[in-house]
């Protein structure tokens, strides 16, 4: 009787479980892989590598789309005070066609991809640890549909280390010291 | 100059583990002896439980989708087709209900949804071949392009039939319309006969056509 009820129990949970993750799934076709904390010393500046991925059977434009009314990938960010956001590499899309167009080729972004980010803490800025927040604008689509744009929350962490001091050079030593 | 944010708390004290490990052998401790008494419990009352939770959590994701959504799609067929008034590409309005007496494919769309793009020239083609038989295809497009944009993509695909800018409580009173291409196939009464998400072939959609114009399809 017990194994029964544990049994009904597991099957409602499963199937509840199985719904929601396609609910889910429907509503997150893409998500961030968490970063580890990437250490850059203040003053210089280092790249933090986000990387993405898209869910199975999903596909998102890439950032140079092939058509220019398709939504491509953008990674939108606000840093803290004193933290500069440089240059942000997006990778290469893959021409995919796909069945609702086979003819056409689409620059898209499937499976893992990654997108760098240029970080450069001023020389000013007391080493901590600092939050960057922002937001990855995609629009995704699968074999026979396609969903509204979305924005992904995205966040990382930077460590802002003092550095190595700067290399002092040995002053100059007379001729004469070693007569 | 920015301030640090702080993160967690470096010393929070760790739970020490239900079970205790002697000489690499694991003895239950009296948390694992209460769950033994657990075990008796009225299978009636786990049934209720997991019921309660499977609620919570169908509920829970329901609450995570912000649009209003009155109807779920799915109910849909066999409903009157809520009425709205949308603005077309030429500035004029124009109402569901003014169609009344005609087939209706309404076709909601964006300029960014790539299958939408190849149901174009199919709806172009039906529209008309049953035009003189009472098909009217209306276009919505669910974009957040400008008119002009919209109205430059359809005047490149050759549209020949009306494209209304659509809007959010619309979509929200045709189910929420969460993909598109989404196509609803109207009657002549102004009820909803069918709803097709998604890209499906140009034989499918002329069947409904002909479905929504009271017409007799031959079975495949």
């Amino acid at each position: 009787m017990i194994h029964r009820a544990l049994c009904a129990c597991a099957i409602v949970l499963s199937s509840t479980l199985a719904f929601s993750q396609d609910l889910a799934r429907a509503k997150t076709s893409v998500t961030l892989v968490p970063a580890e904390i990437t250490s850059i010393d203040r003053g210089h500046p280092g790249t933090v590598q986000l990387e993405f991925r898209v869910a199975r059977g999903f596909h998102i434009n890439s950032n140079k789309p092939s058509q220019e009314y398709l939504k491509k990938t953008e990674l939108k960010l606000d840093a803290p005070t004193d933290i500069v956001i440089g240059r942000i590499t997006y990778p290469q899309g893959e021409d995919h066609s796909f069945p609702f167009a086979p003819k056409e080729k689409l620059n898209v972004y499937t499976g893992e991809f990654g997108i760098g980010v240029m970080v450069r803490p001023l020389s000013t800025v007391l080493p901590a640890k600092y939050a960057v927040h922002g937001f990855l604008k995609y629009q995704a689509c699968d074999n026979a549909a396609c969903y509204p744009p979305r924005q992904l929350p995205v966040s990382f962490e930077v460590k802002v280390t003092k550095g190595k001091p700067a290399h002092r050079r040995n002053p100059a030593q007379s001729p004469h010291a070693h007569s | 100059m920015s301030t640090p944010e702080l993160h967690g708390k470096p010393n929070t004290p760790v739970e020490p583990p239900q079970t205790a490990f002697h000489d690499g052998v694991s003895v239950p401790s009296a948390g694992m002896a209460n769950a033994k008494h657990s075990r008796r419990r009225d299978p009636v009352i786990l049934i209720v439980i997991a019921m309660v939770i499977s609620i919570m959590l169908v509920f829970g994701i329901q609450r995570v989708h912000h649009t209003p959504v009155k109807t779920p799609a799915g109910q849909l067929p066999g409903q009157p087709a809520p009425d709205f008034t949308l603005t077309a590409l030429d500035g004029k309005t124009m109402k569901l209900s003014d169609f009344r007496g005609k087939a209706v494919l309404l076709n909601f769309w964006a300029t960014w949804c790539e299958p939408c793009k190849i149901e174009m020239p199919w709806f172009i083609d039906l529209q008309k071949k049953y035009a003189s038989q009472g098909l009217q295809v209306l276009g919505v497009a669910m974009d957040d392009a400008g008119p002009g944009e919209i109205s430059s993509f359809a005047q490149k695909m050759g549209v020949n039939y009306p494209v209304l800018l659509g809007k959010e409580e619309v979509g929200a009173e045709y189910g929420g319309l969460e993909y598109l291409p989404s196509t609803f196939y109207i009657n002549r009464d102004g009820k909803i006969l069918d709803h097709v998400f998604g890209l499906v072939s140009k034989s499918e959609i002329e069947t409904n056509i002909q479905k929504a114009l009271g017409q007799q399809v031959a079975a495949k």
